[in-house]
């Protein structure tokens, strides 16, 4: 193969195949409640000091000195901080009062491991005890196995509930089951045959499967983009997630993820581009929903598993830390800062000393938007910082 | 006590089948009836004699316009030896360690890097695990992937040494804050020269170098013993401890009997491990000739990865000829159904088991089988035997026996009992 011959190897086509099992109609109830929550994970540890940055504060400057971002680039937000210049996107929802910042997010006894750190947010468990997901937990509380949906190609343990997991949605035009002619009997029937172990898991994943496509399809005509996306993954994950809200399939939470932000060695680079795309992509998502008539309906949440070291390290990067910033926007979010900065001179071997407990803003987003039990699913009451409207 | 053996004597189709299926991808009813009647041991023995030869191929990387493309190739490369060499035990237990010593390309691009990374996981299989994890701790793509080539005396990267302890080596648990930083400080020095820039250099041979200036020689403490460590010394402290044992028994646990961990084998597993001083050969070959391996309640219980999918579906065809574009179109699926080759989501590799499977994949599952059974794309070979794809002559025949053999073929693929090996 040469050179020349790569290039035609680049469109590779998955095999369409046609015919739709109309069999199967989705049974269970609609999860009450008209709003929906949007949760954005940040994977690989987003740096919550150069995104939500301490312009006034020497001590930022001095421990960074080749990553910190200048004063003269901040997006001033008040007299003390201001937001990383990519994030310019988002300057309108900022002025309009409808992002919120907050700030000293995290657990007690931080844990400095991707995995370990990402499992404690998405069981919402700093024992580490839980392998139940937050998100599962909702969809139990509600009763419905479809209230919940992630966008991605894999399941997120947020999503994981305690006797299944709730559906991931890779592309939600490619989301259906198209059977060759003249062997839907023989799939009804090779799917009914007895079976154990993990093969009736499979068989009753896969019967999950044709009833979610199915209710997707019933519904998602009735989408027309009612704003330009960019043309970045994230965005397409998240016109999907419009066209899921618009099209009323009725999940109450939907999830995506974004990343790396894994920012060991040369984080500028890195970080300064996935910030960007973020904030197009929330931008875009957050103009569709208004021309939808549905800005009022959503809200956007935004989490990391970890913030990073406040000092930089010899690579122009950052190793793991511990708390962090969390985002949320929307019309129902209250505008502006919530909580205190970090003090960064009184540091936790090298990190900043969390104050807010992110059960307590997952808290405000399960009673305050979601109309749920939140006790009975964080199992305990948590304090939030107040970043919905009321 | 080691894993206990097998009580059979001679495989029956089905033993046999079920063998090649774990560690082979697949085979056809003749490969099946070639090994009915050989011992358990003589059958592993045989799978775990390889050469490292490999199948000559038309990708050539180093030709490529750029590090994507080159990239991209080098995937192609790997899965068509996957699909094609006479030795699949070699390419499995590959496909095996790139996902627990693992590179991304995300970050390594470089050519070179990758192909020396794939050579170790090729050789090392089977040898000694410190050995392994040294070399592989040297080598340009782990020093790259890990940012340990930026790992300074007086100014620690703390990335490779965190790692090595949390996924390569002991897990968590037993491990301090201080032994990451500890050991970060030991790992100083440790580089490489050329290939260094990712869109220029992908095609430039990276050399490993002991920077002996950026070592940090002072003492150091960590897992418990002090010294003046250089950098093999803190791998070996690593995979000497007990932990790292238990951890290693796991993956293989994982990979080769089931997705549900087993506490008492992975320990029984875990100690021919150490008792062997980490001789990984002795410890696969305990395994495939063990009780649990063979055990009716371990049959299918172990959850088809989508590369697992793919190549044992194509190779339970006969390997039919496929063109290099068919082979890329195949990476792409399987990066799809969640597995791009070289590229797990993060440093600690894909878990597998149930995590495969969800509602997307299964959809991509379903239409990547159709493109290799149906339409007139797909590779010509022999239909698909119950027996070879699924582990049991006669298996779903009553539900499939009116159709064609390809309709028949491209059911079968896509049933429950596929998914499982």
């Amino acid at each position: 193969m040469d050179r020349r011959d790569f290039f035609k190897l680049s469109a590779l086509a998955a095999a369409s195949i046609s015919g739709m099992p109309g069999f199967l109609a989705r049974a269970a109830t609609v999860a009450g409640g008209d709003k929906t929550l949007v949760v954005i994970q940040l994977t690989g540890g987003n740096d919550g000091l150069n995104t939500l940055i301490p312009y006034s504060n020497g001590a930022y400057y001095a421990a960074r000195p080749n990553i910190a971002i200048p004063k003269s680039d901040v997006l001033t937000l008040s007299g003390d901080l201001g937001m990383h210049p990519a994030l310019k996107p988002l300057m309108e929802l900022w002025d309009g009062g409808q992002l919120a910042w907050m700030e000293n997010v995290g657990y007690p006894d931080p844990n400095r491991s991707h995995f370990a750190s990402m499992a404690i947010w998405h069981t919402a468990d700093p024992t580490q005890a839980s392998s139940e997901g937050w998100i599962g937990r909702i969809s139990e509380q509600i009763g419905d196995p479809f209230c919940a949906s992630n966008v991605g190609n894999a399941t997120p343990l947020a999503l994981i509930a305690r006797d299944y997991s709730l559906p991931s949605i890779d592309s939600v035009d490619n989301f259906q089951l198209k059977l060759p002619a003249g062997t839907q009997a023989a799939f009804d029937s090779m799917l009914s045959e007895r079976r154990g172990g993990e093969a009736a898991y499979l068989e009753q994943a896969t019967r999950a499967m044709l009833k979610h496509t199915a209710t997707v399809q019933a519904n998602i005509g009735k989408y027309k983009a009612g704003a330009t996306y960019p043309d970045s993954k994230f965005a397409v994950q998240m016109k999907d997630i419009a066209r899921l809200i618009a099209s009323g399939t009725g999940q109450r939470v939907l999830y995506t993820s974004l990343g790396s932000f894994d920012t060991h060695a040369g984080q500028r680079a890195d970080q300064d581009r996935l910030l960007g795309e973020l904030a197009a992509g929330l931008k875009a998502f957050y103009a569709d929903l208004q021309t939808q008539g549905l800005a009022e309906k959503v809200v956007v949440m935004g989490f990391s598993e970890f913030g990073r070291r406040v000092a930089e390290n010899a690579s122009a990067g950052t190793d793991h830390g511990e708390g962090s910033v969390m985002f949320a926007l929307g019309h129902g979010v209250k505008g502006g800062i919530h909580g205190d900065s970090p003090d960064l001179e009184r540091l936790h071997e090298g990190d900043i000393v969390y104050k807010q407990d992110f059960r307590g803003v997952y808290a405000e987003a399960l009673s305050g938007w979601l109309g749920l039990n939140a006790r009975s699913i964080l199992g305990g009451d948590f304090k939030g910082p107040g970043w919905l409207a009321s | 006590m080691p894993l206990p053996p097998t009580s059979i004597r001679t495989l029956s189709p089905e033993d046999a089948s079920h063998l090649l299926r774990r560690t082979s991808f697949g085979a056809t009813d003749a490969e099946i009836q070639a090994l009915v009647g050989a011992s358990p041991a003589d059958a592993a023995e045989k799978l775990l004699s390889f050469p490292q030869t490999l199948e000559q191929t038309n990708f050539s990387p180093l030709d490529a316009v750029g590090p994507g493309p080159a990239v991209k190739l080098i995937q192609g490369d790997w899965l068509w030896q996957m699909l094609y060499t006479p030795y699949p035990l070699r390419e499995r237990l590959a496909l095996l360690w790139s996902n627990h010593f693992v590179v991304g390309v995300d970050k390594v691009k470089n050519v070179y890097a990758l192909q020396e990374y794939l050579s170790l996981l090729r050789s090392r299989s089977l040898g000694n695990f410190t050995t392994f994890a040294v070399e592989i701790g040297r080598s340009p793509a782990m020093l790259r992937y890990l940012d340990n080539d930026q790992n300074k005396k007086g100014k620690p990267n703390e990335n490779f040494s965190r790692e090595l302890l949390e996924l390569f080596t002991t897990g968590i648990g037993h491990y301090s804050e201080t032994d990451v930083l500890e050991g970060a400080r030991a790992l100083t020095g440790w580089t490489f020269q050329g290939g260094r820039n990712n869109q220029q250099d992908y095609a430039e041979q990276p050399k490993f170098v002991f920077n002996q200036k950026q070592h940090d020689n002072g003492s150091k403490t960590y897992l418990g013993q002090t010294g003046n460590f250089a950098p093999a010394d803190i791998i070996s402290l690593a995979t000497n401890h007990p932990a790292t044992a238990v951890r290693v028994a796991g993956k293989l646990w994982a990979a080769f009997v089931s997705s549900t961990p087993d506490e008492n084998g992975i320990a029984a597993l875990a100690q021919t491990f150490s008792q062997s001083g980490g001789d990984l050969r002795a410890t696969v070959k305990n395994l495939l000739t063990s009780e649990a391996f063979y055990s009716a309640a371990n049959r299918s219980s172990v959850f088809r990865s989508p590369v697992e999918y793919v190549v044992g579906a194509v190779r339970s065809m006969g390997r039919p000829p496929m063109t290099e574009k068919a082979v890329l179109s195949l990476v792409a699926a399987c990066s799809r159904m969640g597995q791009e080759l070289l590229h797990p989501p993060t440093v600690k590799g894909w878990d597998g088991g149930r995590e495969w499977i969800n509602d997307t994949t299964l959809l991509l599952r379903m239409q990547t089988a159709a493109a290799l059974t149906l339409g007139n794309n797909a590779p010509k070979g022999d239909p698909l035997t119950p027996l070879s794809v699924l582990g049991r002559s006669g298996a779903l025949q009553g539900a499939l026996g009116s159709l064609n053999a390809k309709q028949r073929s491209y059911l079968m693929l896509i049933s429950p009992e596929y998914q499982l090996i």
